[in-house]
């Protein structure tokens, strides 16, 4: 029993010497975790910051003046409601987000289903799907603009020769935004396309095994065993490819400039001329911010609504 | 043997000598070369003239011991950026091209440091230079209200009409066209002649578009410089906003409303398209580039006329110094070297380029023999323009500083007529209330109603 009480009685010493250690090792983790957060608000949070306090101001780069003047903060965020050309170019940015997303994905998946087997020509196949993502964007852009500029374009030639004539995609206003939305999915499907085939390559055998046993057709198993396991993969594919179509920028900069007429012109897009070619930086800090917070709701709301999945349980 | 023998006495004063001329040697060196070892950071759009020129940058590096770091882009990569570089007020930059549109802009900012201190000064500036003998139409936006200038014109843009097929222009009897309507005509009777199109244009349409618009009798401006409130809605302006997108969508190629101002001079000079408007050098390749097509089919006239007169576009773009730049004598040496008589002259002579702004060159021989294209006296046609813009004064919308903004509502307008996504008048009232938003962001006071 004494031998049992002796060590009883002397546990708080040990547990304040424990208390103690503890104290001490995450001091020392957050001295070595210190610098990493430093760096890391410093070129990330005080942008964020600087621009968050731009958008209050009406700065213009030819006015000077302009650049801490708080005496209306608010002037920017009264004034989107009544620019026609912003609200236009939130519409187009959600069609284009929207299509792009969805295309992605279903392309992406569709494709990663089909390659999901192990023989030497699909992994050659599989390597060469993935060669427009590894494309510096410009150089897609460069790629589209030929094939949609109707005096040099092979899709032209070849739809002439047939005796079909096809418009010039990228002026048509009836086809401008997608010619814009097939050389986004062109160039992203395969960054869906990787992350499912990562994920069904690491998909339980024996999951596969008992719905076999069950008796699962092909279309059973992808619709109830697959899909759902894919789940959160998905979601976070999807979320980048959201976030990414609302920073789209060189497809639109080189191929359409926004246009024909504002057709094409997304909010990313529209804020850039406010800013780098009318100077207005005040205002196109305010558009950010509105175009930031939207993506911070958008990727919340998405998360709430579809959930994480059942993936890896 | 004693003549050759060096005695005590002289080998002193060799030595002295010799060691005084080491001495005094460095300031001799450096008054030849007073900029070796010195870089040169300029900027500017591609154009034909800086390709010239840089061929002869090797005689400025040698003249002054400096090394010149010259980098060109595509004309709206160059505006954007630059235009960020200035409002820095960095260092970045010594030598910039002066971009018409923004000149107004970046003077009234203060970005660009005042040439007429480097002009009186004698020490800096030889008078044989002679600043005077740069034409005034081009020079004019290169100066403040006050006369100070901020920059020398290399390049005087003049717009003309060229016909790259004006053989099958003769075989059908139709003539250059002077007005409008002539023009529509001529038009409708080439169009789809030998797979011709008959017009073509670049998508700067708030250049193109301009003088069909004054010559219809409508403006940019209520009364440029003074009174910025923009008349893009007047019934002038509509109709010819109307005109213009119709010649665009019925006779220009598949996909023009895209086309790069090279792209709609390789239309023409491949014999695509006939008609085209436009600033001089983009057509004087119809006559002189290696791969033209039509160089024995080419022919140049005025811009047509309207029924309130002709407004042929004319610009000017110059060479300046950033305010933040820490070399700014090299900078004017180099402006001085490359816009002398003695260069333009060669480069006139040498590579036939058309669009100098000194007048002792431009009435020259070698300016007339390099602007006589297939035959015709394309100098004169030139000289007529640049007159007629400077007389008047009615390119002055366009050196206001937000041009820029305006002009961009101008091209989305035109382009939504042209696709047909709204009719002219609900699309030229959409461009004035787009413009008078941006107006009004800049800080600019427009009229009621």
């Amino acid at each position: 029993m004494s031998a049992l009480v002796q060590p009883l009685a002397a546990s708080p010493k040990a547990a304040a010497g424990g208390r103690g250690a503890t104290l001490a090792r995450n001091r020392f983790y957050a001295l070595c975790v210190t610098p990493s957060l430093v760096v890391l608000a410093v070129i990330t949070l005080a942008p964020a910051i600087y621009l968050l306090i731009t958008s209050f101001t009406p700065l213009d780069l030819t006015r000077p003046e302009t650049a801490w003047n708080f005496s209306r903060p608010f002037a920017n965020y009264q004034e989107m409601p009544a620019d026609s050309r912003l609200i236009n170019s939130l519409w187009v940015q959600a069609r284009l987000s929207f299509w792009t997303v969805l295309l992605q994905l279903l392309i992406g998946v569709g494709f990663a289903l089909l390659l999901n087997t192990r023989s030497r020509f699909i992994e050659a196949l599989r390597t060469v799907f993935l060669i427009p993502m590894v494309l510096p964007p410009i150089v897609v852009a460069i790629i589209w603009k030929v094939l949609y500029t109707p005096d040099i374009s092979p899709l032209h030639w070849g739809t002439t020769l047939v005796g079909i004539t096809v418009p010039a995609l990228i002026t048509d206003p009836d086809w401008a935004l997608t010619a814009i939305i097939v050389a986004d999915t062109w160039q992203w499907f395969p960054f869906t396309m990787l992350m499912t085939l990562a994920a069904l390559q690491m998909m339980p055998q024996e999951m596969v095994d008992a719905a076999k046993v069950d008796g699962a057709s092909a279309w059973q198993m992808t619709w109830h065993v697959t899909l759902p396991f894919l789940k959160g993969v998905l979601l976070v594919a999807g979320l980048f490819r959201l976030i990414d179509s609302i920073k789209a920028f060189p497809l639109i900069f080189i191929l359409t400039e926004g246009g024909p007429g504002s057709v094409t012109e997304v909010t990313n897009y529209y804020s850039f001329l406010q800013a780098f070619n009318f100077s207005f930086l005040g205002y196109s800090s305010a558009i950010t911010v509105v175009l930031l917070a939207a993506t911070i709701l958008m990727s919340w709301a998405i998360i709430r609504l579809v959930g994480w999945g059942q993936h890896g349980e | 043997m004693g003549q050759g023998h060096l005695g005590r006495r002289q080998l002193v004063l060799g030595g002295a000598a010799l060691g005084a001329g080491a001495i005094a040697a460095p300031p001799v060196v450096g008054q030849s070369r007073p900029f070796a070892g010195q870089t040169l950071n300029g900027a500017a759009f591609q154009s034909t003239f800086f390709e010239y020129l840089r061929a002869y940058f090797p005689e400025f590096e040698e003249m002054t011991g400096a090394r010149l770091n010259f980098n060109t882009q595509a004309f709206p990569v160059y505006n954007q950026r630059t235009d960020l570089e200035l409002s820095t007020r960095g260092s970045s930059l010594d030598v910039i091209n002066v971009t018409f549109i923004y000149s107004g802009r970046w003077i009234g900012a203060g970005w660009l440091a005042n040439l007429s201190d480097f002009v009186r000064d004698a020490n800096r500036t030889d008078p044989a230079w002679d600043a005077a003998d740069f034409v005034s139409g081009a020079q004019s936006a290169m100066q403040d209200a006050r006369g100070n200038t901020y920059a020398f014109a290399w390049e005087a843009g003049a717009m003309l009409m060229a016909a790259s097929r004006a053989d099958l222009m003769d075989r059908a009897n139709i003539r250059m066209p002077t007005t409008f309507d002539e023009l529509l005509g001529a038009c409708e009777a080439m169009h789809g002649r030998e797979g011709l199109s008959a017009f073509v244009a670049d998508q700067l349409h708030h250049w193109n578009w301009i003088p069909y618009l004054m010559g219809m009798g409508g403006r940019v401006f209520r009364d440029p410089p003074e009174n910025l409130t923009p008349t893009l809605a007047t019934p002038e302006a509509i109709r010819a906003a109307q005109w213009y997108a119709d010649l665009l969508s019925r006779f220009a190629p598949s996909g023009v409303l895209s086309f790069s101002d090279d792209q709609a001079m390789r239309t023409q000079i491949a014999g695509r398209a006939n008609f085209r408007t436009q600033a001089i050098t983009w057509l004087v390749p119809l006559a002189k580039h290696a791969d033209s097509v039509v160089k024995e089919t080419v022919r140049y006239s005025l811009m047509p006329a309207g029924p309130s007169g002709n407004f042929p576009g004319s610009n000017s773009h110059g060479l300046g110094i950033p305010v933040g730049s820490r070399r700014k004598e090299l900078a004017w040496e180099f402006i001085k070297w490359a816009l002398s008589k003695q260069m333009l002259n060669r480069i006139v002579s040498e590579r036939g380029y058309p669009s100098v702004c000194r007048r002792s060159v431009i009435t020259g021989d070698a300016f007339k023999s390099a602007l006589t294209l297939n035959g015709q006296d394309v100098a004169s046609l030139y000289l007529q323009v640049l007159e007629l813009g400077g007389r008047s004064g009615y390119m002055k919308y366009r050196t206001v500083p937000v041009f820029p903004q305006v002009g961009d509502t101008i091209n989305r307008g035109i382009a939504r007529i042209a696709t047909r996504q709204q009719d002219a008048a609900a699309s030229m009232r959409q461009s004035q209330q787009d413009a008078i938003q941006v107006l009004q962001r800049a800080g600019v006071t427009v009229d009621a109603g």
